[in-house]
């Protein structure tokens, strides 16, 4: 199968000053298949948010390349590969509270991306599209005509899905997209990104730092460490068989709702100084499992 | 065991315009010396106004309508904290016998001053002590949260520090003035799980070596698990079941205490969809007749409609507030996904 989204080699730095660069990323590839979840995990300050809005192109990539759909979405963008690149690839961003313009209604945050791309013929069925999205996702058409404040969180994060949803994306970044929720309601946001998915057959790139709920969710993970990837595998290879020891140390921090095994769990410690990646190959331990080292 | 706190049918209403919240209705909890108990539940089921009333910074529009607090501050010499004058309250209680770490660590330090004259404010407000001993204290404080360079970092503004930093110097703060009592609002919410295991395991290191009793407020049940000897569970301004953290996780009662355990996955789970506890807490505007939490609840019998629950006794330790445990009730099994994931983790834990 050919992958949906291809990353090769993709760099993001950010200039300072004069003197200072912050290299967020290094050399990261990956790549998605169609209908598939990726988990990025890691640190704060370990470039996940980065990757993902240099993929849909928040960001200009400072180096390396990136394939989307079968078309390079690096570099300059002519109309067309722009076009296709935001009608097939959407974002659901972290804070539902702030991530939703307060002025517009639901029925315009969600429309905004059906009026740019042009994707109905009249009102009518623009209100249609809008209603049947907002049923998708567990609100009801009435909700069309309220503004975001008067929603809960978890509803407003159910728009902000809604508004990814609406143009039908191949691929959806999730950055973070349930740490500001509850724990119940994380429960109930993920439930509805897997039935979605299943309807949809759409990618998720799933950026999170809770690893239970990564674990959940995706079929595919990569850890990254200081703007370098260090392992990625399947989900199983990665929490049966960790090998870079930072891996080690992430998952060594999971808490546990056991508490005669919790309170005696040991943390893995993890000396980032004795770490440079610097021009690191990643290698292979097995099928899909690669490791970034000697 | 002799309790250093104990809450006696706390009641706490709020004024807004839209009306009278009845936020917290009847919290009874007990802290045992040297014990660290945990509050749990969702957002807006009342554990930051508890603990606030605790801690005396309740709002301006809020009501204590009955209640006690009961602080034992020496051998057989206890204190209700609510007769005391807010006054008495800032210079006696807070900081100095019980201190707070609060949730945010980027909001809670101030912008504009170094980290370590907010380490002295305290200590030089609240006790005669020279400015030099003061630093002199500032500084041991710095290395007992475990932060290097502690002279350099002295002189640091937060905005110069990383988040887990920062939480660090919050808890130095809190505990400047040698408290008995810290709480601990969400206090590693805000960071990613490495920070939070080493933030967890300071204050219990801490703890130990200070005798100091700890509450957490959390909803995260894998923190709990970790820290707490007891486990409080809140729902809609009320506990709903209480007991000792094993009987908690290995033994919960309540369909709601369920409904928490389920909805969080553990690293075994591979269920196609995670359970999630339908719909929202209710609006404590318009106060619930019977068991706050019937509209949720899939096990709910007649009489959650009409009366609420008192506490049922299951042992000397552990208490739920569900019909479902009253005699006459018809015998409900836990849902069994939630069965499977319990025997799993008692065996585990070899039980």
């Amino acid at each position: 199968m050919k992958p949906l989204l291809e990353v090769k080699n993709l760099f993001q730095h950010f200039k300072i000053s004069r003197r200072f660069t912050v290299k967020a990323v290094n050399g990261v590839s990956f790549e998605i298949y169609p209908g598939e979840t990726y988990g990025l995990v890691g640190e704060s300050g370990s470039g996940k948010t980065t990757i993902g809005r240099s993929i849909i192109r928040l960001y200009d990539p400072t180096g390396g390349e990136i394939f989307f759909n079968g078309s390079k979405i690096s570099g300059k963008l002519d109309a067309a590969t722009n076009k296709m690149l935001r009608k097939n690839m959407q974002m659901i961003f972290q804070d539902p509270m702030s991530s939703l313009n307060p002025r517009k209604k639901i029925s315009d945050i969600i429309g905004e991306g059906l009026d740019i791309q042009g994707l109905y013929s009249d009102l009518k069925q623009r209100n249609e599209i809008i209603s049947e999205i907002l049923k998708k996702v567990g609100l009801s058409p009435a909700h069309a005509e309220r503004y975001p404040q008067q929603f809960s969180g978890g509803q407003r994060q159910r728009v902000g899905i809604a508004r990814a949803l609406v143009m039908n994306p191949k691929l959806i970044i999730a950055d973070e997209c349930i740490s500001a929720l509850d724990v119940s309601v994380q429960a109930q946001v993920v439930n509805l990104m897997k039935d979605i998915q299943a309807e949809t057959k759409c990618a998720y790139l799933f950026i999170a730092h809770d690893l239970s709920m990564v674990k959940y969710i995706s079929d595919r993970i990569g850890v990254l460490h200081k703007g370098y990837l260090v392992e990625t595998g399947t989900t199983e290879e990665i929490f049966s068989n960790p090998v870079h020891p930072y891996t080690k140390s992430l998952l060594s921090a999971v808490p546990l709702t056991n508490p005669v095994i919790e309170k005696k769990r040991k943390l893995v410690s993890f000396d980032a100084s004795n770490f440079n990646y610097e021009n690191q190959k990643l290698r292979q331990i097995s099928g899909s499992h690669f490791v970034i080292g000697d | 065991m002799e309790n250093i706190l104990s809450v006696k049918n706390l009641d706490i209403s709020f004024r807004t315009n839209a009306g009278n919240i009845h936020a917290i209705r009847g919290v009874n909890f007990d802290l045992p010396r040297g014990k660290t108990i945990a509050l749990v539940g969702e957002s807006g089921s009342g554990k930051s106004v508890t603990m606030k009333a605790v801690a005396g910074l309740l709002d301006q529009n809020s009501t204590i309508n009955s209640g006690n607090i009961f602080y034992n501050f020496a051998q057989d010499k206890t204190l209700d904290l609510l007769t005391l004058s807010k006054k008495d309250l800032r210079q006696k209680i807070n900081g100095q016998q019980i201190a707070m770490v609060f949730q945010d660590p980027m909001t809670s330090l101030n912008p504009t001053m170094q980290i370590g004259e907010q380490i002295m404010e305290a200590m030089l407000l609240h006790k005669k002590i020279s400015e030099n001993d003061a630093r002199q204290k500032a500084l041991e404080l710095l290395k007992t949260v475990g932060i290097i360079d502690a002279e350099k970092r002295m002189k640091n503004y937060p905005h110069q520090l990383s988040g887990g930093m920062r939480q660090r110097v919050v808890i130095a703060i809190a505990l400047s003035c040698e408290p008995k009592i810290l709480i601990c609002d969400e206090p590693t919410t805000a960071l990613d799980v490495t920070i939070q295991a080493k933030i967890l395991n300071l204050i219990k290191d801490i703890q130990a070596k200070m005798g100091l009793s700890v509450i957490y407020i959390t909803h995260d049940l894998g923190v709990v698990a970790n820290v707490a000897d007891f486990v409080y569970v809140m729902y809609a301004g009320k506990i709903i079941e209480f007991g000792t953290v094993n009987e908690i996780f290995y033994d919960p009662r309540h369909p709601y205490t369920w409904g928490l355990l389920s909805a969080m996955p553990d690293l075994e789970t591979s269920d196609d969809r995670l359970y999630s506890i339908p719909g929202s807490p209710p609006n404590l505007l318009h106060e619930p007749t019977g068991d706050a939490f019937t509209a949720r609840n899939i096990f709910a019998l007649k009489i959650d409609e009409k009366a609420a629950p008192p506490m049922f006794k299951i042992s000397e330790t552990h208490y739920a507030a569900t019909w479902l445990l009253h005699p006459d009730a018809p015998k409900v099994q836990m849902p069994p996904e939630l069965q499977t994931r319990l025997e799993r983790s008692r065996k585990a834990a070899g039980l």
